[in-house]
Order: C-alpha cells, then sequence, then structure tokens
C-alpha cells in the first residue's frame, strides 16, 4: 500500500476529515500539544486505491513575509526604500514543529493531498505546503480536496475526487501579501515617524499604522461623521388630506411627499380648497408577495449578524467558523447566493424536522410544501451558499451559538418556502393640482415569514370601498411642517454594505479590517441610540506592521482578542428595538488622518476607495489569468509611490491637521 | 428701399411670428456681424439663435401682449388665467423637492469628483465643463423658476408637473413661451402644455449663476458662509 499524506489548514479539520474517512489514531507531535497526525487506511477508489493515510494540518500560513534583515528596524532606512527593498520568505520560529512534521512526513509519500479550505488564502497555503514537501520529496504526486464543509457523505466525496492546486489563485494571495507589506511598512513608518511626536501630548501610541484597506474603512466612518456634523435641518411644508368613510378614517398622502418652499405649499393647498371637490384616479388592487429573502453569503450573514443577534461582524464570524469546524453548517466565507442544481436540499431540511420550534415548518416542506430557493447574482464558484449541513440540538450549543445556528437554519428554511402572499391596494385621488395616495396591504399567506421572524410584513388597516370616477369633499384638508434630521453616524451593516459595494476587503477579511480600526483608536463605537461601549479598548497591539496581514484573511494567529469579544457579545439585553447595532464615530485621530490626506490630494487620497478597488479588482485578474502577479505588484507600487511622494512633499499639511486636534 | 431695410424687416417678420420681435437697437448690433452675402434662412436662424443668446430686456420689442400684466404680483387675486403669449427668459431655477443642504452635499461631492451609483462610490469624470453638474442632479423637482419679461418685470413661477428642460442644470436665459397659464396669488404655474422652451442662455448670468449656486443654497439653508 502507498502512503498518502494528508494536510488540512488547521486542527479541527484535520481531525473531523480524518474521522469521516476511517476510524483514526492519533498520534502526538513532539514539540507542539495541539499538532497531531492522524493515522489510519483508507481505500481512495480508483485515485489512488488503497493507502496508509496520515491526516496532518498547518495552522494557516506556515511563511512568514518580511523585509531582509537590514530594513526591519525603524530607523535602518528610509521609509521610501521599502517599496523596492529586498524581501525574505522564512518560516517563523512556533511554525517550525509544523514544518518540520511535513517534511518528515512527505520523505517516505507518494502523494501529497491537501485539504486547506477552498478560497485564495486557503489555496496559497496549500502552496506553501506543497513547497516544504516537495524540497524533501521532488517526486510527490500533489492533489488538494474541494470540498465546502465537512459533513461525511461531502467529505468522502471529495477524498474521492481529488483536483490540482489553483496556482492562479495562490499567486493572486501573494500578490496581496508582498502590497500589504510594502504598503503597510512604507506608509506606516512614515506617518508613525511624523506624527508621533505630536499625537503622544495627547494619546500614547505605539504606531499610527496605515493599511490598505483599513484607511478606505476609517474613510466611510468619517465621511459620515462629517455629515452627521454639518448637517443643517431645514424647514419643509406638506399637505395631508383625510377622509372618513364607512366608519374608517383614510389618510392621503401628498404625492409630493414636502417640499422645501412655503409659498409654492401654501399656494397649492389653497387651490386644494378651492378645488372642494376630490376625485378618485385610481384605484388598484393586486395581488402583491414580499419575496423571500436569497440564500445567506458573507456579507449578509454579518450584517444579519449585527441587526438581529446582537453581535458584531467579527464575532458573528467567528461564531459561524466554530460551527462550521463542528460539522453543523457549511462553509462560512462565500460569495454565493444560488444554490446548485445538485445539491440535495430535502436532505437538508429533513434533517431539521425534529427540531421542537421549526421542526414542524420543516415537515410542512418536506410534505409538499418545499419551492426551489431564489438564484442571487452572485455566484464564487467554490462554495455554496451558507446553509446548516447537520442537526443540532440547542443545548450542545453555548447561547451565541445557538442563535447564528438558529439564524442559519431559518434563513436556509425560508429560501426553500415560498414567498409571503398578499393583497395591496392603491388608491389615488386628485385634489386640486394635486395628487394624494393611499395604499393598503392584507396579508393573506405568511408563508415563509412563519419561520423568519427577521423580516416584518404586516397588515394595514382595511380601506373602504372606492371607486374610480367617486368624488367626495375631503373630512379634512392641512398643511403642516416638519424638519429634516440629520443622519446618524455609520453603523455596522451600512459599513459592510459600503465595503462590500466598494471592494474594500473580501469577505472573508471585511470584518477583521473594522475590527483593527477599533483596536488602533481610530475610531469608537456605541450601541446605536445608546451610551457608550467602550470601543476604544485601550489595548493598542504593539506588533509591526510588517507580520501584519501575514495571514489578512482570518482571525486566527492573533493573540489578546479575547477581551473585546467578550465586550461585544450577548451579555447586553438591549431588546429587541435596536438589537445590537453599533455606530462608528470616529476619535480626533482617526479624523485627523483621513482630513490630512485629502488635503494632501484629493485624487488619489488614501482615505477613498478607489485605490484599493482597482487592486482588488486585479487580483480578481490574476485569479482569472488575465494578468501576473508581477505585473499587479508593479502597477499598484508605482501608483502608490505616486501618493508617498506627494505627501512626504506635504508632510506639513498632515502634520498641521493633527495639530489642530 | 435699400438691401439692408428690407433684410430688417424679413427678420423682423421671422422672429415677431416666432413671438419675438426684436428692438431695433437689438438688429442694428446684430446686423453689422453677419455678411449679406448669407441665404436669408442661414441668416434667420442665426439671429434666432443670438437672440436666445441675449437678455431679452435689450433686445426685445416691449410689446404688451407678450408682457405679464402690470398687477401679476397682485397677491389678492386668488386665480386667474394669462392666455399669452408671454415671453420670458429664466433667472433663475430652485430644486424645491430636496433641501438645500442635500443639494450642497451633492455639489461638494462633486467637486471632489465623486458621485454615488446605489452605496458605491464612483468617480466622476468630468466630461466637459457642464458634466459632473448636469446628470448628478436628476431630480424630480419641482423647480421655482424666477422669470423676467422683456420689460423686466420678475415673477415666480412653480412646475406643476414635470417639464422638459427644466432643472438645475439648465441654462440660466433660457427663453419660456407661456400659453394659457394660470397665476395664483402672483405666482405663474408652469405645465406642459402651458409652456414652451425655447433654449438658450445668458452666458455671463449663468456663470454667475453657476460660480455662486453652493454659496447660495447654503445661506438659503441657513449657514453662515465663511469665506474659504
Amino acid at each position: 500500500m502507498g502512503k498518502i499524506l494528508c494536510v488540512a489548514e488547521k486542527p479541527s479539520i484535520a481531525k473531523a476529515v480524518a474521522n469521516h474517512l476511517a476510524p483514526a489514531q492519533a498520534q502526538d507531535v513532539r514539540g507542539l500539544a495541539w499538532l497531531k497526525n492522524y493515522v489510519f487506511d483508507y481505500n481512495f477508489g480508483r485515485t489512488w486505491g488503497a493507502s496508509n493515510v496520515v491526516f496532518t494540518s498547518v495552522a494557516g500560513h506556515i511563511k512568514s513575509t518580511e523585509f531582509d534583515q537590514r530594513y526591519r528596524s525603524w530607523n535602518s532606512c528610509n521609509p521610501s526604500q521599502l517599496f523596492d527593498a529586498p524581501i525574505v520568505n522564512y518560516v517563523e520560529n512556533d511554525k517550525k514543529v509544523i514544518a518540520r512534521n511535513i517534511e518528515e512526513q512527505a520523505r517516505s509519500a507518494q502523494v501529497l493531498f491537501i485539504w486547506t479550505d477552498c478560497d485564495r488564502e486557503g489555496e496559497h497555503i496549500g502552496t506553501e505546503i506543497r513547497d516544504i514537501a516537495l524540497k524533501i520529496n521532488p517526486r510527490l504526486e500533489v492533489k488538494r480536496a474541494k470540498f465546502s464543509n465537512i459533513e461525511r457523505a461531502h467529505v468522502i466525496s471529495a477524498a474521492k475526487n481529488p483536483v490540482p492546486l489553483d496556482e492562479k489563485q495562490a499567486n493572486a494571495v501573494a500578490a496581496r501579501i508582498e502590497l500589504d507589506l510594502r504598503l503597510g511598512a512604507a506608509f506606516t513608518r512614515m506617518q508613525t515617524l511624523a506624527l508621533k511626536p505630536m499625537i503622544d501630548r495627547v494619546q500614547e501610541l505605539k504606531v499610527i499604522s496605515y493599511g490598505s484597506c483599513q484607511f478606505p474603512t476609517l474613510g466611510f466612518v468619517v465621511d459620515r461623521y462629517f455629515r452627521v456634523k454639518n448637517f443643517v435641518p431645514e424647514t419643509f411644508w406638506y399637505i395631508k388630506v383625510t377622509h372618513k368613510k364607512e366608519g374608517i378614517s383614510v389618510n392621503f398622502n401628498w404625492k409630493r411627499g414636502h417640499l422645501f418652499d412655503r409659498m409654492a405649499v401654501t399656494v397649492l393647498f389653497e387651490r386644494c380648497l378651492m378645488a372642494k371637490m376630490a376625485k378618485v384616479i385610481k384605484v388598484q388592487k393586486k395581488p402583491t408577495s414580499k419575496w423571500k429573502p436569497l440564500p445567506l453569503t458573507t456579507v449578509e450573514l454579518q450584517k444579519m449578524g449585527s441587526r438581529f443577534l446582537r453581535m458584531d461582524s467579527q464575532r458573528v464570524m467567528k461564531i459561524a467558523e466554530e460551527l462550521y469546524t463542528k460539522g453543523w453548517i457549511s462553509y462560512p466565507r462565500t460569495e454565493t447566493d444560488q444554490f446548485d442544481k445538485g445539491i440535495d436540499l430535502k436532505q437538508i431540511i429533513e434533517k431539521q424536522q425534529q427540531d421542537g420550534v421549526w421542526g414542524p415548518f420543516a415537515q410542512g416542506l418536506m410534505n409538499g410544501g418545499f419551492k426551489q430557493p431564489r438564484n442571487g447574482p452572485h455566484n464564487d464558484q467554490a462554495h455554496p451558499p451558507i446553509h446548516p449541513v447537520n442537526y443540532v440540538v440547542g443545548v450542545q450549543l453555548n447561547d451565541e451559538e445557538r442563535r447564528v445556528y438558529e439564524f442559519v437554519v431559518r434563513r436556509f428554511l425560508a429560501c426553500c418556502s415560498e414567498d409571503a402572499k398578499g393583497e395591496a391596494t392603491d388608491i389615488e385621488i386628485s385634489y386640486g393640482d394635486e395628487i394624494f395616495r393611499t395604499h393598503g396591504l392584507i396579508v393573506l399567506a405568511r408563508n415563509y415569514l412563519d419561520v423568519y421572524p427577521y423580516d416584518k410584513w404586516e397588515s394595514s388597516q382595511q380601506l373602504p370601498q372606492f371607486s374610480v370616477g367617486e368624488t367626495f369633499v375631503p373630512t379634512e384638508a392641512k398643511m403642516f411642517d416638519g424638519e429634516t434630521t440629520a443622519p446618524g453616524y455609520l453603523t455596522e451593516p451600512e459599513l459592510i454594505s459600503l465595503m462590500d459595494a466598494n471592494g474594500i476587503g473580501t469577505d472573508a477579511t471585511m470584518a477583521e479590517h473594522i475590527a483593527k480600526i477599533k483596536e488602533r483608536t481610530y475610531v469608537m463605537t456605541r450601541l446605536k441610540g445608546g451610551g457608550r461601549n467602550g470601543g476604544g479598548d485601550g489595548n493598542i497591539e504593539a506588533t509591526s506592521t510588517g507580520t501584519r496581514g501575514a495571514r489578512g484573511g482570518r482571525g486566527r494567529g492573533r493573540g489578546g482578542r479575547g477581551g473585546r469579544g467578550g465586550g461585544n457579545s450577548g451579555s447586553r439585553q438591549g431588546g429587541n428595538r435596536n438589537g445590537g447595532v453599533q455606530e462608528f464615530i470616529p476619535t480626533t485621530l482617526g479624523v485627523a488622518l483621513i482630513e490630512g490626506y485629502d488635503k494632501v490630494g484629493f485624487e488619489t487620497s488614501l482615505s477613498k476607495p478607489f485605490l484599493r478597488k482597482e487592486m482588488e479588482l486585479q487580483m480578481k485578474a490574476i485569479c482569472a489569468g488575465t494578468t501576473t502577479r508581477n505585473d499587479v505588484v508593479h502597477q499598484n507600487l508605482e501608483k502608490y509611490r505616486e501618493v508617498f511622494v506627494r505627501t512626504t512633499q506635504q508632510i506639513n499639511v498632515l502634520k498641521a491637521v493633527s495639530l489642530g486636534q | 428701399m435699400s438691401a439692408s431695410a428690407a433684410l430688417v424687416r424679413e427678420l423682423t417678420a421671422y422672429l415677431t411670428l416666432k413671438n419675438l420681435p426684436p428692438s431695433s437697437i437689438w438688429l442694428q448690433s446684430f446686423l453689422p456681424t453677419v455678411r449679406a452675402s448669407i441665404p436669408l434662412p442661414a441668416l434667420q436662424k442665426t439671429a434666432l439663435f443670438r437672440l436666445l443668446a441675449s437678455d431679452i430686456t435689450q433686445s426685445l420689442e416691449r410689446t404688451r401682449s407678450l408682457l405679464f400684466p402690470a398687477d401679476i404680483h397682485d397677491a389678492h387675486i386668488k386665480e386667474r388665467k394669462l392666455v399669452g403669449p408671454i415671453v420670458c427668459q429664466v433667472l433663475d431655477v430652485e430644486d424645491i423637492g430636496r433641501s438645500r443642504w442635500s443639494q450642497v452635499e451633492a455639489l461638494e461631492a462633486a467637486e471632489r469628483g465623486e458621485g454615488t451609483k446605489g452605496r458605491e462610490v464612483i468617480r466622476v469624470i468630468p466630461s466637459d465643463e457642464q458634466g459632473a453638474g448636469c446628470d448628478v442632479e436628476a431630480s424630480a423637482g419641482p423647480h421655482k423658476l424666477l422669470l423676467q419679461d422683456a420689460q423686466g418685470t420678475r415673477v415666480y413661477g412653480m412646475e406643476l408637473q414635470t417639464i422638459e428642460g427644466i432643472n438645475v442644470g439648465m441654462s440660466i436665459g433660457t427663453k419660456l413661451i407661456l400659453k394659457g397659464v394660470t397665476v395664483a396669488r402672483g405666482m405663474v404655474l408652469l405645465e406642459p402644455q402651458s409652456v414652451n422652451v425655447l433654449g438658450g442662455r445668458i452666458e455671463q448670468l449663468h456663470k454667475e449663476w453657476k460660480d455662486t449656486r453652493k454659496e447660495r443654497l447654503k445661506v438659503a439653508a441657513g449657514i453662515t458662509v465663511e469665506r474659504e
């Protein structure tokens, strides 16, 4: 029998997958308590037949990217040199045991079978593993498993259908890592050296970090802050008509909404009164429906998390990842909002029938209520929408896990159900020169709403009978005034939507960037409508940006997160009105940085999403094979170098703004 | 009759037919700028174009029937109909369906070269002089106009229904012909069937209006404007 070395991206996946394939024996790896090799025999069918298997794992990226030793210290060089200083790839000390384990196991293997997560980062980690293994054993056959959840049947199918590693995706990640390192370090050192001495008087900071996603993210928060701060309330006027018929008082709203000119409204209002009679010009009854939600993507999960689950986006993702690792839900990082035709949705629904709360709804779907989910416009060609994989009883989960799992299940069942149906009535009347209208809704069948309390759709009051051509003297017509109100500070769901629409970060990294600007004390968060939430944290990470983003993708390998997580989690009892929606307010430092860069140059300000968005599109182009890693790195460095040069030339502008704080 | 007198007559007849009877002063300043060898139809077009680009308080004959009635501002009159046709030019246009502040915000975003497409912030490359200003502001209005007739009488008009060519991107000095409009409490109510937008622009007024629009909106919104 040949030997096959399988390597997963993290220990929990190695353990789960190994045990799906066969009863596995766990062997310790010397030097790392958590690292295990699972040993068993398995028949991979026609690919490799019966084999000895060693299933081990890494823990995210093995290799780090850093500047050559000469450039590492802050005083070693002018930050501008970091745009082309040589960089090295190496295995960090704490990863040496992992690398050695792969080398040892690869020596006697015929096949290296990679089980990293199926996304860009996973592909890159796969190439790191491959490079280490091939160095020791150049004759290895290298394959990877294509999987998106760790449900048993799915895993077995992945084991029997290996595919090649995708070098292009790995190259895209390599380009991102290099750009993050160079740009992050160059700008961070430059702005820290320039500004820190001034800011230290106010606030003690180790470093004033720059990141090409962080800054546009901060930019959105600052933009909104200024919109709130600069807002000027204005008076508007409007006309409202009320008519009582069949004992029902109906409010007709002005088609124009409201106008900002008193004279104009006064004249129009008088002409209504002069006309005396109103005339019904439209009565329309039509069936209407409220569409069931689209299959769940990561961005959507994060938004809903802040809105309904009382967790911030990073927390939701962490919990979702745990649920995935335990095999309860599918891979939670996906852009896809359409289910593949081949997937057996009923089999997934079936498993939910046993639940005490939504079980009966699932049964209803099994007994003929099932409808094919809607197809959204996105497909990342890697993962299906987030859906439950197996049933788990609530008591086996902690409170937060239960909320997220319940949401994923309810969302999925809603997708497989039917749109809510109702009857809408629209009535329009002309009165003077103006048109007024009212809208009625009767919900006839709640359908998916029964299992999906996150959507609201309720019947309005019953409208009396009106017919076209009918005239009447309205019971009351009045002119009112009102005032515009300032927009709110940016909330987390809004911020995520903005990042998504503007290509800042990927579904996998958005939550991280948001967490980063909190951690850097560029922004504070507080509960919308509530008090402060100590969002500043106080614990500023001391790492140099050089190692930052080594695995920008996920929340691993970052110490000291626990403290905040606790603060944001479910201990608060805000009730449902505000849920846990947090709003972001920039600190004076955050405002100063964005204002400073804006003043240096609008065109390509680092606070705007444009530069970063182009970079993200280029990553996709590398994956598609239309451009290369070298071209992308080169082009981006040139673009950012321009901004860098201009910023250093005008560094006094940046200083002046910070001094103003 | 001299050739030039004949030409004056031809042009006057042509423009008067279009309800734009030229003043003799304007004609006298117009004629020397064109060559007599140009065929008449082309000359007529040129004259019309120039007239639309002029200030009608200078360029039009003050024909009583083409002017607003003297008591147009009388706020005691609830309603009356003006048969017209009346010729006027637009001195100001305001979007009263949107708050001034939101218009200031949109202008400032355009100055930064930003527009929005849904939630997406997009970079707007100004194509020509007016470029950015125009398409950023497709609004339902209604718009309130300050109108002026050949005699210089100014009166407010308001769009009752959307009229093509009336928006905050329009040219100041645009000429309108009003037929059968209603005037209520001294305000002209404008509807598509009663308004004919002839076009045109008064270059200098337009530039001034555009350059000061943001400041005026700010003042109207109630902000004390600091000098930049």
